[in-house]
């Protein structure tokens, strides 16, 4: 990136890419003192041209690039390209297909935001133990997905017309164990560390996104409904079972940096709430509907929209007949908000010192920004 | 959220803007197409989002159709009332990758356009801030994203 010119009397920081808080990412901050008067921030340091890597790969070979956008989240960036596939080709999965696929992405929505949680707390510079709290509670789900899917990681678990495998035997009464568990410790986390007052102090009215200002610049996910507006694809346009499942899109109307991460606290809850109405309820039935491995896909174009954990994820994709994709057009989560994040030192007053704290209250994630 | 908002919106569009578009469809629910003429796309997207409150957007990219000579430039846009999915497109000639930016209408397409400049070579008219945003500075590879781009081969 070409540096944008420096305004007389401020002073330039680049702070990243290899800070311990920033991310791989560079940000400019124009300084006057402690104030900041402007942020830029420099994208493209983990760039790797998935898009047209896509275009290289066949339909079903797209499902493992593209779940490496997000590490943390990759059931629901996963599924986004299994339903533009699904919906190209004109193939319904199977209704226990469509519970288990709910499970998993709420799963990973509670991983995501456990692991925003503890940086959030990290930025804070107070508690540095608290990271380490929510990195082993995360082990609890990291083993329950082990069990389903054979991996812990991008696991590659979804296919067009179903998932790879059926819940094994006992899963849902360990995955009962596991929702106890986790609500337990999050009683413990809000007592602890949303109700302390250190960190109030660092989070409350930091970094205020009005919700006229959150729609004009186009924000999502946690960041859309910490300002107040109650958008949620799972919700707006429902996908998987999510039309089936009882649950509440959370909102919190202050718009500031606390606010984003009480949204993302009250989506754990209804996350948990999901899974353990999927362990008591999922329907019986067959998990896949059989496709040819190698397929054709005829002209068309479709777009598919799902919730990640980062918000609305798009994959606008477009076929001409062939084994591979035409173009996939990838509308990413983390961009949308990192645009908003370079407007925020303009909406209100941002310390130097509350930096770290307001870009892991938006919460980027810079490989799927970069993509 | 209303049913049938899409065919409302659709024939509401067509009614007061004909001259503006090229088609406009509803391609499943929640999913709205509309291809605008080039000559009065910024007076289009003025309307859409005065006229018919797409104050929300979402996101822009663009496809290369090479066999047919011409790109698509498409932006993603929401209205956050009736909440289903704009996909407003325009063409453009390879020949001719030029058109008026959308920052004039929806500040927040900077970093879209920003993108589709360094990927296709579109350019922008009036882009506040027309520099790359993911390639390196020094980058002169071409246009990574076209059909006739060939990469290099790495050393080894």
């Amino acid at each position: 990136m070409s540096e944008p010119k420096i305004e007389p009397d401020l002073m330039r920081v680049s702070w990243g890419p290899q800070h311990p808080m920033s991310g791989q990412t560079r940000i400019l901050l124009d300084i006057d003192g402690e104030i900041v008067h402007r942020l830029t921030a420099d994208l493209g340091f983990t760039h790797r041209g998935i898009e047209k890597i896509l275009e290289n790969r066949t339909f079903l070979q797209g499902i493992i690039p593209i779940e490496r956008m997000v590490m943390v989240d990759t059931a629901n960036i996963g599924l986004g390209y299994v339903l533009a596939i699904e919906e190209a080709l004109g193939v319904e999965p199977p209704e226990r297909a469509d519970w288990i696929r709910s499970m998993i992405c709420e799963f990973y929505r509670i991983n995501s935001h456990l692991y925003a949680f503890g940086l959030q707390v990290e930025a804070t510079a107070y508690f540095p133990a608290v990271f380490l709290w929510t990195t082993i509670d995360r082990e609890i789900i990291l083993d329950l997905q082990e069990q389903l899917t054979g991996a812990r990681w991008s696991y590659n678990f979804f296919m067009p017309g179903g998932v790879h495998a059926d819940i094994p035997e006992g899963f849902q009464d360990k995955v009962l164990e596991g929702v106890e568990y986790l609500r337990g410790r999050f009683k413990q986390y809000w007592g602890a560390m949303v109700e302390n007052a250190i960190f109030e102090m660092r989070n409350e009215g930091v970094a205020v996104l009005r919700k006229e200002d959150a729609i004009r610049l186009g924000a999502t996910g946690p960041v859309l409904r910490g300002s107040g507006v109650d958008m949620d694809v799972r919700k707006d346009d429902p996908y998987a079972a999510y039309g089936d499942l009882d649950f509440k899109v959370v909102t919190e109307a202050e718009g500031d940096a606390m606010a984003r991460l009480k949204v993302r606290f009250h989506e754990i809850e209804q996350s948990l709430d999901i899974i353990e109405q999927v362990a008591n309820e999922i329907p019986g039935g067959p998990v896949r509907t059989r496709i040819p491995l190698f397929l054709r896909i005829k002209p068309t174009e479709v777009l598919s929209r799902v919730e990640t954990a980062r918000g609305e994820l798009g994959i606008h994709m477009f076929t001409d007949g062939g084994m591979n994709p035409y173009r996939v057009q990838i509308n990413s989560p983390s961009l949308r908000n990192m645009y908003v994040f370079e407007r925020l030192a303009e909406l209100d007053e941002i310390l130097l010192a509350d930096v770290p704290v307001v870009i892991n209250s938006i919460d980027p994630w810079y490989l799927d920004s970069d993509r | 959220m209303p049913e049938g908002v899409e065919e409302t919106f659709v024939e509401a569009v067509r009614a007061a803007h004909p001259d503006f578009i090229e088609s406009v469809e509803v391609l499943r629910p929640r999913r709205v197409s509309l291809v605008g003429k080039r000559e009065e796309f910024l007076g289009l997207a003025k309307a859409l989002k005065d006229e018919f409150g797409f104050t929300h957007p979402v996101s822009a990219g663009a496809v290369d159709y090479l066999k047919e000579n011409r790109m698509r430039m498409n932006y993603y846009l929401m209205n956050p009332s009736s909440r289903f999915m704009l996909i407003l497109g325009i063409d453009l000639p390879r020949d001719d990758l030029t058109l008026p930016s959308m920052t004039q209408v929806w500040e927040a397409m900077s970093f879209h356009e920003r993108e589709t400049r360094e990927m296709f070579g579109i350019s922008f008219e009036d882009h506040p801030n027309p520099i790359s945003l993911l390639l390196p500075p020094d980058w002169k590879g071409g246009y990574p994203l076209r059909k006739d781009f060939e990469g290099e081969e790495t050393q080894p």
